[in-house]
């Protein structure tokens, strides 16, 4: 649960950097397109928390990503 | 302006526009007279697939300016000058060919089909990006993603019924595809030049992307709403289909672009939070 939390909290920071408005009330439920990101500040993001965690998410997996839990969750699963 | 002796990039540039013009005139040339089958349109398709045809061939009827300010801004190298005036005379025929469509499909008259034209000359299209190589990013990422529509559309004609229509679209898909693969190899011999300046246009261009006919063509929101329902290209299709594939081409890594990308998406929202004050 830490690790989700650190993970969400992750986002949050690096999705503020990108976009330079506040996430504070992201959830792992949130829809990526809702939060108004756009393909390349998604990009961004993505590429952004690989670099902080030293993971890579394969680009074939890049378009599964619908909520912020599914970007976490890749993460995740790379970090194991 | 002061012309320097031919250099290599130039030499490079030029022999990119012959290899695309050989294989264009051997192998890509068609005819809007002879090759589409034009007794197979069908009348009883949808309004739907009309919409889209007109506003695909609305896009396409800016052409004068997209010549005049292409043109203009590569005349002074040979090899891109002439591409520009062969482009044009491709592109010509993509709006010709859809204006056909309309009229001999039923779906609108010759007075309406001039009438839209005259609405669409009120307005000029302005080049989005101030260099020849942002332009030439430009060319790469927009000649992409308007292939992928027209693949898309090429189905949406086909699932209707109309041969004719599917025919066109499979030529202008071709079409375009060249293109985007002539900016992609400029864009390969720009990076090879100055890595770090294209790596910052092109991020700039990805930042601040829209398509051509966005604030010019009538109705345009209502219009891409019922393109995008019938194959238009939403945030997964453009990262799968475009984004991808231009880096993959290019030989970028997406790790490479973070730094660039960063600086154009923070220049990006600076502009945008300063239009909103």
């Amino acid at each position: 649960m830490s690790d989700q939390k650190d993970l969400l909290g992750l986002f949050k920071t690096v999705a503020e950097r990108v976009d330079r408005r506040s996430f504070e009330t992201v959830t792992r439920e949130s829809v990526i397109t809702d939060l108004g990101v756009d393909s390349l500040s998604m990009m961004q993001i993505v590429g952004e928390m690989e670099t902080e965690l030293n993971v890579q998410i394969p680009d074939e997996d890049l378009v599964e990503i619908v909520t912020v839990g599914d970007l976490c969750s890749k993460v995740e699963h790379r970090l194991v | 302006m002061t012309r320097e002796p031919v250099t290599r990039m130039e030499e490079r540039l030029y022999r990119i526009y012959m290899e695309f013009f050989e294989k264009a005139e051997r192998e890509r040339r068609w005819s809007l007279f002879d090759d589409i089958p034009w007794d197979k349109v069908n009348k009883d398709c949808s309004d739907d697939l009309a919409l889209c045809v007109e506003t695909f061939a609305s896009v396409e009827m800016y052409l004068p300016d997209y010549v005049a300010s292409g043109i203009n801004v590569v005349r002074p190298w040979f090899g891109r000058a002439w591409w520009q005036a062969n482009w044009g005379y491709e592109e010509s025929k993509h709006s010709l060919g859809l204006g056909e469509w309309l009229m001999r499909s039923g779906k609108r008259t010759k007075d309406q089909w001039f009438d839209h034209y005259n609405v669409i000359a009120e307005k000029t299209w302005e080049a989005p990006f101030k260099t020849a190589r942002q332009m030439t990013c430009y060319g790469a990422v927009q000649e992409q993603a308007t292939f992928v529509i027209y693949v898309k559309h090429r189905d949406y004609a086909r699932r209707e019924g109309d041969e004719a229509l599917y025919t066109l679209y499979d030529f202008i898909a071709r079409d375009e595809i060249a293109h985007t693969r002539f900016y992609q190899e400029v864009v390969t011999a720009l990076l090879e030049e100055d890595r770090e300046g294209t790596l910052a246009d092109l991020a700039k261009v990805f930042a601040e992307f829209k398509m051509p006919g966005v604030d010019l063509v009538p109705d345009y929101d209502a219009r891409i709403l019922q393109m995008r329902d019938q194959g238009g290209v939403d945030r997964d299709l453009f990262i799968r289909k475009v984004y991808l594939p231009v880096l993959k081409f290019l030989n970028i890594g997406r790790h490479e672009m973070l730094a660039a990308q960063r600086k154009a998406l923070q220049d990006r929202n600076d502009e945008r939070k300063l239009a909103e004050e």
